[in-house]
């Protein structure tokens, strides 16, 4: 039998990042990975690392910490991750759009965020791509983008240089408990003896909490996306439109018409390649993670109504990733004292790769020191599972349509 | 020099990065082609899937070497012949 100090399951860019912050620790933990490195949402979504697209107050503060640490990555990883700091925009298309991000804007300015509101004009200058239909856009310089794959691949590379295991195609059957405490990890090629387990699954979340009797609140929310061939440079930064904000915090708001209820909203950036990635839907469709048609045409339609020059580049893929979406939409983070050793990593839906960074050091420090660094300064309560002690988890479960696989 | 052959002509990924990628624990074509670009041109990996799958089959059953998804567009197509095609 092996032994770890702590086991993680899950070899997303959640898993890798926590893996490679404990092993700066000193603490080589245990990898477990049913597939391989980002086959999951970290490998099935867009490059932006945004702070603007973070609801103002704690889910802001702590992206507003994990993109600080971005640039020293880049530089103390041997992979290229492609981190680009150009800026975002959110386009606005209508009066009523300028009004709600006036006040999300200036909500975001007092937590700390450059943000500022441009009118159309100034907007097109900073992208000269806009459609001239848009009345305006947000723009800030904080706003950045990570190549997502090499970001994961560079964060499992970097915690095997400095100790760390990796098992790939190895799934996680069953946890042992001993008088109430995590003991081990049972996997499909041994058991592997440990003092914390962590979950790391994004959205599978639920899968591995039933192995030791929680009910954790996540839920998969498919997102779609595009990706066109590379053509000459045309967009810069991260473009999003004021859509995107609500059907990602207030989606009821979007009214009930084909494109809300696929959840459009507009995610663009082009990658060091070239290519073009056009974003994309929130969808509660359970675990399935293909395509639609009538998804891909809501998008490019909305995305050609911001970029008209996008209708003359071909499209050569599309793909889907899968969310993992809390009920308010924070992921889940630290230790559950029900079940000591069980360490929650999940539930960050679309922020994972932006918050991926944070995430690993508030768990290498909750795992070695019982709590993040003060210098960090986190409520962790906002983060904790009993957060949610008064959700009907089952209700929420079977709402999102993914009752059937809980049973 | 054979090592220096193209194995993914479009985005021009060479045997030797493919045999990287399967070091660094690649044992699927999707896993390649996260690693490597390898299958993500223009043409999606239909000259570069059965080279590399003939790559990965020495490290693994070939019965086990499974093709990537399969994902719409089939060929390259325009936006606007998406976003001015009829419903379906």
């Amino acid at each position: 039998m092996q032994t770890s100090d702590v086991v993680i399951i899950g070899g997303g860019v959640i898993g890798c990042s926590i893996a490679y912050h404990l092993a700066k620790r000193g603490i080589p933990a245990h990898v477990i990975e049913r597939d391989d490195i980002a086959m999951g949402s970290s490998g099935a979504c867009d490059k932006a690392v945004l702070l603007q697209s973070k609801n103002p107050g704690i889910h802001l503060e702590l992206a507003l910490k994990s993109v600080k640490m971005f640039p020293e990555l880049q530089k103390e990883l041997d992979t290229d991750i492609e981190f680009l700091n150009h800026g975002g925009m959110i386009a606005i298309q209508n009066e009523k759009q300028w009004q709600v991000m006036e006040g999300f804007v200036e909500r975001q300015r007092k937590v700390g965020l450059d943000v500022r509101l441009v009118d159309k004009d100034q907007a097109r200058a900073l992208q000269p791509a806009f459609s001239g239909d848009i009345i305006g856009s947000t723009y800030s310089p904080m706003d950045c983008e990570a190549n997502p794959i090499y970001l994961s691949l560079g964060l499992y590379r970097g915690a095997k240089k400095l100790g760390a295991k990796f098992s790939l195609r190895t799934e996680a059957k069953s946890i042992k408990l001993e008088k109430g405490r995590v003991k081990s990890a049972v996997t499909d090629s041994g058991e592997i003896l440990c003092k914390y387990l962590v979950n790391a699954t994004g959205a599978y979340a639920q899968f591995i909490g039933r192995m030791v009797g929680l009910k954790i609140p996540i839920v998969p929310r498919r997102g779609q996306i595009i990706v066109t061939e590379p053509v000459a440079p045309l967009l810069r930064g991260d473009i999003n439109c004021a859509r995107y904000i609500t059907a990602k915090f207030r989606p009821e708001l979007l009214g009930t018409d084909e494109m809300a209820k696929l959840g459009v909203g507009l995610s663009l950036a082009q990658t060091v390649n070239g290519n073009i990635l056009i974003g994309g839907t929130r969808e509660f469709v359970g675990f399935n993670k293909g395509t639609t048609h009538r998804a891909l045409k809501a998008i490019l339609k909305h995305a050609t109504s911001i970029v008209p020059a996008l209708k003359d580049i071909h499209i050569i893929r599309s793909f889907s990733g899968l969310r993992p979406y809390t009920p308010d939409g924070l992921p889940i983070l630290g230790e559950v004292p029900e079940v000591p050793g069980f360490i929650m990593a999940a539930g960050h839906e679309g922020d994972g790769i932006a918050l991926s960074a944070i995430t690993g050091r508030i768990i290498a420090d909750v795992i070695a020191d019982g709590k993040p660094a003060d210098d960090l300064n986190i409520d962790m309560s906002k983060l904790s599972l009993e957060r949610f002690k008064e959700v009907d988890v089952d209700e929420f479960w079977q709402s999102h349509n993914c009752y059937g696989y809980a049973l | 020099m054979m090592n220096e052959e193209y194995i993914c002509r479009c985005e021009e990924v060479s045997r030797k990065e493919i045999e990287e990628a399967i070091e660094d624990g690649a044992r699927t074509i999707a896993g390649i082609k996260k690693r490597t670009r390898a299958g993500m041109g223009l043409c999606q990996g239909r000259t570069c899937r059965r080279l590399v799958s003939q790559m990965l089959s020495k490290h693994t059953a070939p019965e086990d070497v499974l093709p990537d998804t399969s994902r719409s567009p089939v060929r390259a197509i325009t936006v606007r012949e998406i976003i001015d095609g009829e419903d379906r």
